[in-house]
């Protein structure tokens, strides 16, 4: 006994509808009107558009006509009768699965959103970002340096600049197979900061220079950030950003505002973290190109814990360059002596005498 | 949950209802999300069609279904063009930055984007159009292209003359070029407003701005909303719109309480209470005769670039 389904014809022409009844049999959708004439619809023509959630009426669509049945009993009905056609139909079945599916794609998309983003994508960035031609960086930093180092703000005091110089290239002098051609430019902005651009530029504010008492600290202060340069940390950073905030804009562009903030902030907690690991390396290396130079790495290590006793008094300046920075009392621990280790010899740095003079030779002339 | 209201209430008024539920649009959104992710992002474009013909499938008026008729595929190819277009427009500002000047380049931008923006809205208004269906009858908008740029670029123009006073008349004027050309099968839509209804109204709202926090603006949205619709007619009816400002009010605070306590998890919730706001407060009024709306087979045929265009600079019509 075949059954049947009272329905709604509408040809797509008129928005006039047409009560009818459906009886899905195997050879294809019989639909009676209510004169009497039959239509058979066959079932390779038929698309179902609508009736795949709860709620919703099935539709049925062959071409720009088109059948609305409130009851989804009719799709069981025929996938009971022509089980080889009825692939094309939903299957009310299917819907206690849902939740079930519904919870293991939750899951799925957490964990492989996480894999793609705390994995796969720093990979790529830092193999993409190590490939890139030195040439291109220089290009990258000059975006970053040329709005702050314009000729007005840069410190021009000669003697300062062949100390910095001089210094930059005997730390150069350690570094086997450098690509780049470090320079550096001094701020006159009272900022206890320096950082370095892509490609070699790097930066060095006045506020920094003078809190040195020794050429040593600020070579240490150098030998960290050409550290950064020759290990690429910000031409990698700038590629992990690039790459996670498109992924990102990607699944946002379905999840909604809100659930944007939080994911937004899961990136910068996870930009804090490479950005702390990036200091790190940035401190050992810079050891190791100090020692390699014979300058006394114990000015790194000073100048850290110069700037750690101001950290206790709580200095706003100071506070600015340590953000997204390591603890530096655990910096000073790694950077000293390990005890036992061979004792190394190392040359003074010739400007020692006149330190005094050039740490103050750029600051700015009114404190802002 | 709620339950519907009635699609006819006493008054004669119709109403379209919402009979989807949260639970199931998040569904759709988690395996979405899931697919989205494993694709890298392309999957956005199927995600979007799936969400969309769940929204129409799921909207009644007068007994039947609306019906989205928009595919995944046409998306994508639309962003694809849409892509195309806007690395052309910068590789023609970084041409023009290197070879002439900077200056030049920015005045360029600001043409280029001038000149886009009405092809966007044109093209995503004509497409949502094209794919929406009620009784197996298609929407359509048939306005001239010429038209949108002329209306839009000349309202931005005395906008900024005016110092903004002209907004209220700008918003009329595209809302009558939108609505006006706006079919269903063969019968057009109508709007007849005039600017200086609203223009008072707006200029108190610019007034109350800072002593209300801005809050005053969701009365005016919901002023112009009311305007707007009794002024929008369909053959014989025509509509009517009972949005208050208190109303937005409650419906934005309470939106925004319920992501933020789930942590943004609530967003289908939010969509649906957005849509059950819209539909429960915009009625029909008076009746149609429906079986006197044909299908009309001049009706343009419309590809999906507009829409793309509009999605990449985040411009769009809204009613």
């Amino acid at each position: 006994m075949l059954q049947s389904w009272s329905a709604r014809y509408l040809d797509g022409v008129s928005a006039h509808a047409v009560a009818v009844t459906l009886t899905p049999a195997a050879h294809g959708l019989d639909i009676r009107r209510a004169d009497g004439g039959v239509v058979v619809w066959p079932y390779a023509d038929i698309s179902q558009t609508q009736g795949h959630y709860p709620g919703e009426q099935v539709r049925l669509e062959r071409g720009v006509e088109l059948l609305v049945v409130d009851d989804t009993a009719i799709l069981s009905q025929l996938h009971k009768v022509a089980p080889r056609v009825s692939r094309r139909f939903h299957d009310p079945k299917w819907r206690v699965h849902r939740p079930a599916l519904v919870a293991g794609a939750l899951v799925a998309a957490i964990a492989l959103g996480a894999g793609i983003y705390f994995w796969a994508i720093p990979a790529v960035a830092v193999f993409v970002a190590e490939q890139i031609p030195v040439a291109w960086e220089e290009e990258l930093g000059r975006v970053v340096t040329d709005t702050l180092t314009d000729s007005k703000s840069t410190c021009q005091d000669q003697a300062v600049t062949r100390a910095v110089d001089d210094i930059v290239a005997r730390l150069a002098a350690g570094v086997s197979d450098n690509p780049y051609t470090f320079r550096v430019s001094v701020i006159q902005k009272d900022v206890v900061n320096a950082f370095a651009a892509p490609g070699g530029h790097m930066v060095v504010f006045s506020g920094l220079l003078r809190r040195t008492d020794r050429p040593e600290e600020l070579a240490g202060v150098l030998a960290h950030e050409m550290s950064h340069v020759l290990r690429r940390h910000g031409t990698k950073a700038l590629f992990r950003d690039v790459s996670t905030s498109i992924f990102l804009s990607a699944i946002i562009g379905d999840a909604g505002g809100a659930m944007g903030v939080v994911l937004e902030s899961a990136k910068t907690l996870g930009n804090l973290h490479y950005s702390r690991q990036a200091e790190n390396e940035a401190d050992t290396e810079g050891r190791r190109m100090l020692i390699a130079a014979r300058i006394d790495p114990a000015g790194l290590v000073s100048f850290f814990e110069k700037l750690e006793k101001k950290d206790l008094k709580i200095d706003k300046d100071f506070l600015k360059y340590l953000s997204s920075h390591p603890l530096t009392e655990e910096r000073i621990a790694r950077l000293k002596p390990q005890p036992g280790a061979a004792r190394v010899t190392y040359a003074p740095l010739p400007m020692a005498a006149i330190w005094k003079t050039l740490a103050t030779a750029c600051d700015p002339e009114e404190p802002d | 949950m709620s339950t519907p209201k009635p699609s006819v209430s006493p008054s004669g008024v119709q109403y379209a209802s919402f009979r989807g539920s949260g639970g199931t649009l998040f569904g759709i959104s988690i395996v979405n999300l899931l697919l989205i992710v494993v694709t890298l992002g392309i999957y956005s474009f199927w995600g979007k069609a799936k969400v969309r013909r769940y929204l129409y499938s799921q909207t009644e008026f007068s007994g039947d279904r609306f019906a989205y008729h928009g595919t995944g595929k046409e998306l994508f190819i639309g962003a694809l063009k849409a892509f195309g277009l806007i690395i052309v427009f910068y590789a023609v500002f970084f041409a023009i930055t290197r070879f002439v000047s900077l200056g030049v380049a920015i005045a360029f931008i600001y043409v280029g984007i001038a000149a886009v923006i009405p092809l966007a809205l044109y093209g995503s208004m004509r497409y949502a159009m094209s794919r929406t269906s009620w009784r197996g009858i298609r929407f359509s908008f048939r306005g001239a292209l010429g038209e949108c740029y002329k209306q839009f670029l000349g309202g931005v123009l005395l906008t900024v003359i005016t110092l903004g006073v002209y907004a209220p008349f700008f918003h009329v004027k595209m809302r009558t070029y939108w609505m006006n050309n706006t079919y269903f099968g063969n019968t057009p839509f109508g709007y007849a407003g005039r600017g200086k209804d609203l223009v008072w109204h707006f200029l108190l709202a610019v007034l109350l701005t800072i002593p209300t926090l801005y809050l005053y603006w969701l009365w005016y949205a919901a002023r112009q909303a009311r305007y707007d619709w009794t002024r929008t007619r369909f053959a014989a009816a025509r509509f009517g719109c009972t949005f208050t400002g208190g109303g937005l009010l409650w419906l934005a605070v309470s939106n925004l309480l319920l992501l933020i306590v789930t942590l943004g998890f609530a967003f289908p919730w939010v969509l649906i209470r957005n849509i059950r706001y819209t539909l429960e407060h915009t009625g029909l009024h008076g009746p149609v005769a429906w079986d006197k709306v044909v299908a009309d087979a001049r009706a343009p045929k419309v590809g999906a670039t507009g829409e793309g265009l509009a999605d990449a600079l985040d411009v769009g019509v809204a009613f």
